[in-house]
């Protein structure tokens, strides 16, 4: 249990993930990435980066809230790894099932907004203040349609449960049944990561690093850990809903499967760090709430028809 | 377009003589050629003093003080107005450019160091550590001497 | 929420040496002031020490970026006032020189747009390219960034065998890029939206400013120092002075990218009727000019770059004044500021390309 799908086998990818991200960017920009930590092209410099990490000093502003300051990053940290257990990898590789998965899950991805709050409004800076406010209105406005379109995925599939989700999707992907519903997911989980071109509230150059500026040494480590922890959580998410999950022929076992899949999954999510600058925040709401909204509340009324039309 | 450097590096022109382009790296003292008269340390002297005259051993039929130019690379900005001060030509620029070291003392370069044309000054080697990834590069370790003029 | 004011300072990814005091109201900026100075070594000072041979490190080390546009105008003024005739291949070589250092400063500046907005494929592109330009200009002078090339007189040494032939192929190589960069950077549609209709700097307000540069060619003013007062072989040679009428940070950004294409006709030109003969006069090295004042000026890659020298027939100059494009620039920050929206903020101050280490000497 705590091997395979477990927390050793999430950090692990973890750690893949972020050298992979950095490979896949230096290919994109004519350029090599991490080279010379370890034999094999830097296979290793994240776990360099980590371990340098754990050695830098922890320092706390004089007037920040203390108890606040070092609460946020476990609580983010926290609500990373249990998204994780509710989503499963195989039908024998899981960690916690519920017939009501996806209300908890939505519920967990709601609730990261606060914990970012009180990360900016404890640091007691500016640029933390700043980036903090911005954070909680991108991460407000894009969590509902993101839930829209999970809930169109629920519509078709008739159960709140993952694991009869992806049974559900035998005979098609939902990806082909619920293209509006996958697209409106894809840039709704962008912004919650906080990932180009969403990036906002990571504005280095006009607000230092937003609410995480003044996080140093192993705080840091914990919230990107936090971060890209959740970023494999939503990417098999998004491969549970709408690709298909463990479903492929048999020739590897089922999670592997899964782990191809979200894979993709990741590569299609980086990639546009390469390809886009940083949208401005007015800019940003402005498509959130006048396209995505829209188009996932089109999208669960058409699901609902369809239903409707074939019972 | 990436070079993986120190495994592959970049090619050069030759160095840098005054009439024809050429690369403007460490310089190059023809001790045959040098008759003292100081001009170099005098062009030198308001853009970046990094050239002072000092005595070296052992008779010069041209050079009758036996005085060099002793160059500190800690100070020099490689803008080769030397190389054109130098009347009998005895200052080039080659190609060499890692002239990077652990310590200040060792960046001052003696004349006959400055002589030795070879790619690596003196008795300089390049070690390569186990992971091939870094090289060291150890200079003779000369305290400085005292200018005469 | 009440007004905050931050404090862009000299200790901050956005801002390079130089800092900016804004107000913010929510997410709207009140009043910006920018805070020059940081960098000051008194370089004019110092150029009251040296003699005008030596005065050349010193001076070309403020721009780094475009180096030979400031010594351009200082060994102008120089030779103004000793009254030497530079010999033709000469001229050639400098305008050549010149315009690649504008190429590479506008690719530069390009680079650290990228940045600013947040992208970093579209700094790491355009930074890799000027490699290939360096290399030309390595070619020539020896080093990569600060050449000390120009003397009054000429340059200090001839181009090198089969530079004509490199050049032409690094062109055809850097044409192909601007290409890419024109469909991949500029018709992004974040990129396109994040800069149009940003900063407008109107035609009134750039005259009444006094900004220099592309940002004034952004505004649709088509003033251009090489075609008003043409210095060197400059009227010898056909190129257009781009400028786009809309003034916002768009249209600033289009104009550098024509620039550099101009540049590169300019240079393809040059290479090609270049004539054979002496490239510099036989002067001594401790120049002594008749006593007298001059004032020169030529077009770097930011604007006019211009130098007064008084000289009182000693071997070091009695008074040298720079004007630098930069300094010039920086009264639109305050106006451009205003009413913007906090995150216009870098887009705003990059398009104006102030460089603080050329605005403070």
């Amino acid at each position: 249990m705590l091997i395979f799908p477990g927390l050793s086998f999430a950090l692990t990818f973890v750690l893949l993930m972020v050298w992979y991200e950095r490979k896949l960017l230096a290919k994109v920009q004519v350029r090599v990435g991490p080279l010379y930590a370890g034999r094999f092209e830097g296979i290793l410099q994240p776990l360099a980066d980590f371990v340098k990490l754990l050695f830098k000093e922890l320092i706390i502003p004089k007037q920040a809230d203390r108890p606040l300051f070092m609460l946020a990053p476990t609580f983010m940290m926290a609500l990373s790894v249990s998204l994780l257990a509710l989503i499963p990898l195989s039908p024998t590789y899981m960690i916690a099932d519920s017939d009501v998965g996806i209300l908890i899950i939505i519920a967990l991805l709601s609730l990261s907004p606060l914990a970012i709050t009180i990360a900016a409004w404890a640091s007691n800076n500016k640029y933390s203040l700043i980036g903090g406010l911005r954070a909680l209105h991108q991460m407000t406005s894009y969590a509902i349609p993101l839930s829209l379109s999970i809930l169109g995925v629920v519509v078709i599939s008739g159960s709140f449960s993952l694991l009869s989700i992806v049974e559900s999707q035998r005979n098609s992907w939902f990806l082909l049944l619920q293209p509006l519903g996958a697209l409106v997911f894809f840039l709704g989980a962008l912004a919650e990561l906080e990932r180009v071109p969403f990036d906002v509230p990571e504005a280095e150059t006009e607000i230092v690093m937003g609410w995480e500026t003044e996080y140093s040494g192993i705080n840091y480590g914990i919230i990107m850990t936090a971060a890209y922890v959740k970023f494999y959580a939503l990417a098999v998410l998004f491969t549970v809903l709408f690709l298909g999950g463990w479903l492929g022929p048999e020739i590897v076992a089922p999670p592997i499967w899964t782990i191809v899949k979200s894979i993709l999954v990741v590569t299609l999510m980086m990639i546009p760090r390469g390809v886009y600058p940083r949208v401005r925040i007015d800019q940003m709401l402005r498509f959130g709430w006048a396209w995505l909204l829209p188009l996932s509340l089109v999208n669960l009324i058409m699901s609902l028809a369809v239903v409707a039309l074939l019972k | 377009m990436t070079l993986r450097y120190p495994e592959s590096r970049l090619g050069l022109p030759p160095g840098y003589r005054g009439l024809k382009a050429g690369y403007k790296g460490r310089h190059i003292l023809d001790m045959e050629k040098c008759t003292g008269c100081s001009l170099c340390a005098v062009m030198c002297k308001n853009i970046a003093s990094a050239i002072n005259m000092v005595t070296v051993e052992g008779p010069f039929p041209k050079n009758r003080k036996a005085i060099f130019p002793q160059v500190d690379y800690g100070l020099c900005v490689f803008c080769g107005f030397c190389v054109d001060a130098c009347v009998f030509g005895a200052l080039i620029m080659s190609t060499d450019y890692e002239l990077s070291s652990y310590d200040k003392p060792s960046l001052i370069y003696e004349p006959k160091l400055l002589a030795s044309p070879s790619a690596a000054p003196g008795n300089a080697t390049f070690v390569v550590t186990k992971s091939e990834a870094y090289h060291q590069h150890i200079s003779p370790h000369l305290p400085p001497q005292k200018t005469e003029r | 929420m009440s007004e905050l004011t931050i404090s862009v300072g000299p200790q901050h990814p956005g801002s390079g040496h130089f800092r900016l005091i804004i107000n913010v109201d929510g997410d709207r900026i009140t009043k910006a002031t920018p805070d020059p100075g940081y960098v000051h070594r008194g370089v004019e000072k110092q150029a009251e020490y040296r003699e005008y041979l030596q005065n050349i490190p010193l001076l070309e080390r403020p721009v780094i970026s475009d180096s030979n546009g400031s010594v351009y105008a200082y060994v102008l003024a120089v030779e103004t006032l000793a009254g030497l005739m530079v010999p033709e291949r000469g001229q050639y070589i400098r305008v050549l020189m010149a315009e690649l250092n504008r190429m590479m400063s506008h690719l530069y500046w390009l680079a650290i747009y990228g940045i600013f907005l947040g992208h970093s494929t579209m700094f790491m592109w355009p930074f890799g390219d000027r490699e290939a330009i360096i290399d030309l200009a390595q070619r020539v002078a020896g080093t990569r960034l600060t050449y000390s090339f120009f003397v009054p007189g000429g340059v200090r040494n001839d181009l090198p065998d089969g530079f004509k032939d490199e050049t032409l192929r690094a062109f055809e190589f850097l044409e192909k890029r601007l290409e890419e960069y024109e469909a991949i950077f500029v018709k992004n549609p974040i990129f396109a939206q994040r800069t149009r209709g940003v900063g407008i700097l109107s035609r009134n307000d750039a005259t009444r400013l006094g900004v220099v540069g592309p940002t004034l060619r952004g505004s649709g003013i088509d003033s251009d120092t090489r075609k008003d007062e043409p210095y060197d072989v400059y009227d010898k040679l056909e190129f257009e002075v781009p400028s786009f009428p809309d003034g916002d940070c768009y249209s600033r950004v289009l104009v550098r990218l024509e620039e550099i294409k101009q540049s590169m006709r300019i240079v393809r030109q040059a290479v090609k009727s270049i004539p054979e003969g002496p490239f510099r006069l036989r002067l001594p090295s401790v120049m002594r000019p008749p006593a007298g004042s001059v004032y020169a000026r030529t077009e770097a890659a930011r604007g006019a770059y211009a130098y007064f020298i008084r000289s009182e027939g000693e071997k070091t100059p009695y008074r040298l004044k720079i004007s630098s494009p930069s300094f010039r620039n920086l009264p639109a920050f305050g106006f451009l500021m205003k009413e913007a929206h906090l995150a216009d903020m870098p887009t705003i101050y990059w398009s104006l390309d102030y460089w603080p280490l050329e605005a403070d000497r």
